[in-house]
């Protein structure tokens, strides 16, 4: 094998597993799938030619630093993380092994839960609702998070607890069901 | 007074540590002592134990968002196919 071949194998190999995630939260970072797709794009460029850089631990971590450096450049002048939830079509499978709702009726409940918190988290701090999608949603761990967007994991901590408490208060206030919206 | 005290102090530090107790996977675990001390406390304190079933109840529902917001099969896809090209063109 070829010093080209196996580094184009370890590449692969690396980067493979984490496509979804990064799409994901290049979608957190730009507000659109189509602008997420772009940034992935070339953040596996600029990846590849950074490979012989990597010391191959942590690919994820790597990853997430370069997409928001790359993310940094490309759209410095986008304003980011317009969370709206609603482009993905119905009936989707999960990206990351999350249990689905166990019954029907526990379904039906989380549905009504989530219309009043989709609400409440575009209403949030984008710094505070920027943290709560990377882990919550995008599922990252609060050490991704914090490379995701350059600051201390302290930071993020304190972050998401000030915007869950937030959310969690606005699910104690939704409307009894069959009440007008 | 002092037993009521307690409680209080007691209240405001499990609160302060619900969401690492039930994010340990994915954040910064509280430590073995840390975790019994509140486990404890939960078992209880009527109020701490109701804040750590909203907390639940609030990851449920995210998590069920989370599913639903998932990227589009044929947006992973084409990332694939781009990948496969990077490595092509970069290589040669």
């Amino acid at each position: 094998m070829t010093d080209s071949e196996s580094r184009a194998g370890d590449f692969k190999r690396h980067v493979e597993p984490e496509i979804e995630v990064l799409l994901r939260v290049a979608r957190t970072l730009t507000g659109s799938w189509a602008d997420a797709e772009d940034l992935v794009q070339e953040t596996l460029v600029r990846a590849f030619r950074a490979i012989d850089r990597f010391d191959g631990r942590y690919p994820r971590a790597w990853l997430l630093t370069i997409l928001r450096n790359t993310n940094a450049n490309m759209h410095r002048r986008q304003r980011p993380d317009l969370f709206d939830g609603g482009d993905v079509p119905e009936g989707q499978r999960p990206a990351f092994g999350a249990a689905p709702p166990a019954t029907v009726e526990d379904e039906a409940l989380y549905g009504r839960l989530e219309a009043g918190l989709e609400a409440t988290l575009r209403d949030l701090d984008p710094r505070f609702r920027q943290v709560v999608v990377l882990v919550d949603i995008d599922q990252l761990s609060y050490a991704e998070a914090a490379r995701t967007l350059g600051v201390p994991v302290g930071t993020v901590m304190s972050r998401l607890h000030r915007a869950r408490n937030r959310l969690r208060k606005a699910l104690l206030v939704q409307p009894p069901e069959g009440s007008p919206s | 007074m002092i037993t009521s005290a307690r409680m209080l102090w007691t209240c405001h530090w499990s609160s302060r540590r619900i969401q690492r107790y039930l994010d340990a996977e994915r954040g910064v675990p509280l430590s073995a002592d840390e975790a019994r001390r509140l486990e404890q406390h939960l078992a209880i304190c009527e109020h701490c134990a109701a804040l750590a079933d909203e907390h639940r109840l609030l990851r449920r529902v995210l998590d069920n968002l989370s599913q639903r917001t998932a990227p589009a099969p044929d947006a992973v896809g084409r990332l694939h196919e781009r990948l496969d090209r990077i490595i092509a063109e970069q290589s040669s």
